[in-house]
């Protein structure tokens, strides 16, 4: 019920519109409307009564007055039945919801009252309960654009339509009708495109839609087979994608169906006549297309093939071939047919054209060969296409004698040589070789030998005695018989140091060789190439070329990159081959494959001669350009020379320093550098000249001493005057040239240095003051490890005893200071400047000079005499330097003043200056050492 | 163990179970195949009745009328799926020829043989149900969906699924009875 209220409104609403306009237009108003529905077109017709021909129509969904349609038509009655008709074609599928039209009249501004609303329903009216989707199972082309529409059930709810698996954006039209507009759709698959309506849980219904071609056929091409009938075919096109039965592409060729196509697996269409003009239309649902063609039943023959084919009559060089026709009106045709014969590695095409051919003679075939032959037609007028192709036959054709050999000598020596053959092929042997027969004959004997030799050999050794020429004839024999004698005579045999040979560089694999034509070449010339330095088999081959060719190009798998070969041109007259011209070459040159030998280095003073040996012939690889050397860094290889002069094999470098080298001798051709052989030398002084050289220089040294020697010797007066001049002896009263007895001086014990001068000591005491061992010891000690030092002995003594001096205070150091210095200048000083008669009497005599005496004496002696008197006392008592020499030298200054001089005493003790006391100068150290002897 | 397989094999009921099981195979291959085709059903649950139901039978069936009673359900898949091969070669023909179109004809085949080799073993005729009715292709269809290829589909998959309900049930009945029977033999 409450379903039908708004319908009900609706309607009076349709009933006070249409009142109301009648209230105030002057049109009358459209009567009758009627509706009717193409559902599966999806088209509204309505048909009215009316004076007027220009109408406004407005359509509406009827259920929320949704208006999908306001258009004013111009509609002209049909004068029939007085009626305006006009359709609407709907993009929504008019069962999805119930459509509402009103129409009223216009005429120019002025409309009349709307018409009775009329109403189609849709089908989501309450009667219609269940769930529906529409359209179904629509066939539509691809691109179009399409509404679906859901109407769900009662009490069902709404969740998503999905188009192909994908969800669509619906809208919604009714109180249950949801729809969707799907644009430009794709092509379906196999069984359509599915649309799902569903709701939350489950599937509520759902559509297929068909979205595919036209058909898209095309070339059709009409033909006859038999001289009568027709088949036309043609090539399918663009795939419709329509598999259903129903839609599927609907073939008719002259109006009549093409049961064959309508199948669906060929494109052919068949007729029993033939016709001249054809026409095919191909129809589907989404639509048709029409294909022509026109010809002549003569102009589009396309004859079958030719069955039992058989060959009669087969010999070695022809056969006769024969076949039949299935269809006897060929016999009348004009026809030209196509033999392929596949033989021997080679596919032989010939054509023969005859009226109703069936047999042909197939000429210039090869003995021994099996052929496989084909055969098929066409016709010779206006020739259309080539016929179907015959069942492949087979023939064997019959053998014949071989062919001749192509024969040559090759001559590895003076008097032996070997006679060669090239193998026949099987076109040339004419069936399978049995054997070869050699014959020759030498100028001195007028029979032939013959030999026969295996079919597997294709040479023979041959001997030449000095006598003169030899001619060999070699024959191959097969079971048709023997094959004509080639002859040929042996060439003399050049070495290549009896002619020049060149260089000759190959391209692209092979050699170009080319010479100057020679008169004497009346049958030609033959080339023939070697590799260089072969001996015993070698791959000997050769070509022959035409008196009149000067040139030809030596290709041939047997060429080796990097092989030196000799390629020699002989010339072919009635005697003996002659030798015309010779080269060494390489097809292409490679870079040595081994490196040069013996490379050795030998030093010569500060150079180094590398000397190595060539690299032999077979590994060469191509010409030797030179030799590159280099000197092997730590990383690198740093080029010293290049040897451009492949015969030079030695190679100096200059001016080495001392040091270990390594170099490397690379050979090279125009491939580039082999890898290199490497020898490491090592570059030493030169022992011998370095014995001359210090025997030079010792005698050179001795010679120098010896005039030294000679010049002072006779210089000697002068010498002395200059070095040693006399000293005069002192001056003294008195006799002191003949004394009456030793001298007895007795030293004073005061000659000792008297240099302090302590208040504390006490002088009355007798002896010394006894010092403790230990202490004793211990300055022992310190002199001992005094000694170890840089300072000397004796400056330390004295340094010891101007300290006492200075300190004059430590009485009992001093002592012990005093009494460990007489021990040591009792060994240490010497007194150069001192005479030695005095030594003597010093040695002598206890009275004597002993002023270092004391502690030889005894310790206590020096004190004994030590008294304040002694300076008058020693002053008193002859030899003074030393007791004066404080006094004398207190400086430095005046100390090295005195040295040198004769009168000097070189005695260190007097020689080290006063200043120097705690510190003495480095410049008198070394001095002091030397004269005191230590080290 | 020789014996054993011996008297395995004569034992009645054997080869139907196992052909039961090579059937259940099948179909549950041929569904698949047809979720590939057509991808909307891969989730579907259909909701109501069962496509094929037989009269209920009495309480307690022994096990040979249960035999009798798949052998009845099958028969009416059968068919049902004959009715459906029609019906896809009606509509797409034969020119689609792949592995659904060719296992749809073996299943067929093989539950054609299952029928027969069922009712062999039935010796007395133990049926157990009264038979089926005839049955009309294009009123079972109608019944179910409506005549669009969208419930031809949904139909279709119904079937399937029909199919391998009852080649399930068969392969369980036919095993009891096959041990009975074995059961039987052994204590001859």
């Amino acid at each position: 019920m409450q379903v039908w209220l708004p319908l009900a409104l609706l309607l009076s609403l349709g009933v006070t519109h249409s009142l109301g306009q009648n209230a105030v237009g002057e049109l009358p108003v459209p009567r009758g409307l009627m509706l009717q529905a193409d559902l599966p077109a999806q088209t509204l017709f309505l048909t009215w009564e009316s004076d007027s021909s220009l109408f406004d129509i407005e359509i509406f969904h009827t259920e929320l007055m949704n208006v999908v349609l306001n258009e004013t038509v111009a509609v002209q009655s049909n004068p029939a039945t007085g009626q305006h008709g006009w359709s609407w074609h709907s993009p929504l599928p008019l069962e999805c919801t119930s459509h509402s039209v009103l129409i009223r009249a216009r005429n120019q501004q002025s409309v009349s009252q709307w018409s009775p609303l009329q109403t189609i329903p849709g089908s989501d009216i309450p009667e219609k309960s269940g769930p529906q989707m529409f359209p179904q199972d629509k066939l539509v082309a691809v691109g179009s654009n399409m509404t679906f529409c859901c109407i769900v059930g009662e009490r069902q709810d709404f969740s998503k339509i999905l188009y192909k698996g994908q969800e669509m954006s619906a809208t919604r039209l009714s109180r249950r009708t949801y729809a969707i507009t799907v644009t430009n759709q794709p092509p379906s698959g196999n069984t359509g495109t599915n649309v799902v309506c569903s709701s939350q849980m489950q599937i509520l219904t759902g559509a297929v839609v068909f979205v595919g071609y036209p058909p898209g056929d095309e070339g059709l091409v009409c033909e006859n087979r038999d001289l009568a009938s027709a088949e036309c075919s043609w090539k399918k096109g663009r795939d419709t994608h329509l598999r259903k039965k129903l839609s599927r592409t609907n073939y008719t060729l002259n109006g009549r169906d093409c049961l064959e196509a309508n199948e669906g697996k060929i494109f052919r269409c068949n007729w029993t006549m033939w016709e001249g003009n054809w026409t095919l239309v191909a129809r589907n649902p989404l639509g048709t297309v029409q294909l022509t063609d026109f010809a002549r039943l003569t102009d589009r023959v396309h004859l079958l093939a030719p069955v039992n084919v058989t060959a009669v009559d087969i010999k070695a060089w022809n056969a006769t071939l024969q076949w039949s026709w299935s269809i006897a009106a060929y016999k009348k045709l004009n026809m030209i047919c196509q033999l392929q014969l596949i033989g021997h590695e080679h596919v032989i095409t010939r054509n023969y054209s005859g009226m109703g051919l069936s047999f042909v003679v197939l000429e210039g075939l090869w003995p021994d060969i099996e052929y496989t032959v084909s055969v098929r037609c066409g016709s010779l007028h206006s020739f259309w296409k080539w016929g179907d192709e015959s069942t492949p036959y087979r023939i064997h054709t019959k053998m014949d004698r071989p062919e001749s050999l192509d024969v040559w000598i090759w001559m590895d020596s003076e008097n032996t040589g070997h006679v060669l053959w090239k193998p026949l092929s099987v076109s040339e042997s004419h069936g399978a070789l049995d054997e070869y027969e050699v014959s020759y004959s030498k100028a001195e004997e007028d029979r032939w030998t013959t030999v026969s030799r295996p079919r597997e050999d294709f040479s023979y050794p041959i001997t030449l005695n000095n006598s003169g020429d030899i001619t060999v004839a070699v024959a191959a024999r097969n079971p048709a018989g023997l094959s004509q004698p080639s002859t040929v005579t042996a060439p003399v045999y050049r070495t290549d140091s009896q002619l020049s040979v060149s260089e000759l560089l190959g391209t692209d694999g092979g050699f170009d060789v080319s010479w100057q034509l020679d008169a004497n070449a009346s049958r030609g010339y033959v080339v023939e190439w070697v590799p260089s330095g072969c001996s015993g088999l070698c791959p000997v081959h050769w070509e022959k070329v035409p008196e009149s060719n000067g040139s030809i190009r030596v290709q041939s798998v047997s060429l080796e990159a990097g092989v030196r070969y000799t390629i020699s041109v002989y010339v072919l007259s009635a005697g003996a081959p002659v030798l015309l011209q010779r080269w060494h070459g390489y097809t292409q040159e490679m870079i040595p494959s081994q490196s040069v030998g013996d490379l050795s280095a030998n030093q010569l003073g500060s150079d180094v001669l590398l000397s190595w040996k060539a690299i032999a012939m077979e590994q060469q690889r191509g010409f030797i350009r030179g030799y590159t050397i280099y000197l092997a860094n730590a990383a690198s290889l740093e080029l010293i020379g290049n040897v451009s002069n492949p015969e030079v094999k030695s190679y100096r470098v200059r001016g080495l320093s001392l040091g270990s080298y390594k170099f490397i001798v690379k050979a090279y051709t125009s491939a580039g550098e082999d890898t290199g052989s490497t020898v490491a030398i090592k570059l030493e002084m030169d022992t011998d000249m370095l014995v001359v050289g210090i025997l030079v220089s010792l005698g050179a040294m001795f010679c120098c001493l010896i005039l030294i020697s000679i010049f002072c010797y006779k210089k000697r007066e002068w010498v002395k005057k200059a070095f040693y001049p006399e000293i005069p002896g002192p001056k003294v009263p008195g006799d002191w040239s003949s004394p009456q007895g030793p001298l007895d001086v007795k030293p004073s014990p005061h000659s000792l240095v008297h240099i302090v001068e302590s208040p504390e000591w006490d002088f009355r005491k007798k002896g010394l003051v006894p010092v403790p061992e230990e202490e004793e010891e211990s300055e022992n000690e310190n002199v001992e490890v005094d000694t170890d030092s840089d300072e000397p002995a004796l400056l330390r003594y004295y340094n010891q005893v101007v300290g006492d001096r200075s300190h004059s205070n430590h009485v009992s150091d001093s002592s012990g200071s005093s009494t460990t210095s007489v021990g040591s200048t009792q060994t240490e000083i010497t007194y150069t400047g001192i005479q030695s008669p005095t030594s003597s009497q010093v040695t002598n005599g206890a009275g004597g000079y002993r002023p270092q005496m004391q502690s030889a004496a005894g310790p206590a002696e020096p004190q004994l005499g030590f008294d304040p008197d002694f300076q008058e006392e020693s002053m008193n008592m002859g030899y003074k330097p030393q007791c004066s020499w404080q006094l004398d030298f207190p400086d430095a200054e005046n100390f090295s003043g005195s040295l040198g001089s004769p009168t000097s005493v070189t005695s260190s003790q007097f020689l080290i200056p006063e200043s120097s006391e705690e510190k003495p100068q480095p410049s008198n150290t070394w001095f002091h050492n030397l004269l005191s002897g230590k080290s | 163990m020789d014996r054993t397989a011996e008297l395995d094999a004569s034992v009645p009921g054997r080869s139907a179970a196992a052909l039961a099981r090579l059937l259940h195979r099948d179909c549950t291959r041929l569904l698949e195949l047809y979720k590939e085709r057509e991808s909307f059903l891969s989730h579907h649950v259909p909701e109501g009745e069962r496509l094929v139901t037989l009269a209920l039978c009495p309480e307690a069936l022994t096990t040979a009328e249960q035999v009798g009673h798949v052998r009845s359900a099958l028969r009416r898949c059968k068919e049902l799926l004959e009715c459906l091969i029609t019906r896809e070669v009606e509509e797409m023909g034969k020119e689609l020829e792949g592995e659904y179109e060719s296992l749809r004809m073996t299943v067929k085949d093989r539950l054609g043989h299952f029928v027969h080799s069922t009712g062999a073993l039935l010796e007395n005729g133990e049926d157990g149900c009264p038979p089926s009715p005839n049955f009309e292709c294009a009123e079972g269809q109608d019944e179910v969906e409506g005549s669009g290829s969208f419930a031809a589909k949904l139909w279709t998959y119904r079937v399937l699924l029909e199919l391998i309900h009852w080649t399930d049930s068969a392969c369980q009945t036919l095993h009891l009875f096959h041990t009975e029977k074995q059961g039987q033999q052994q204590l001859l």
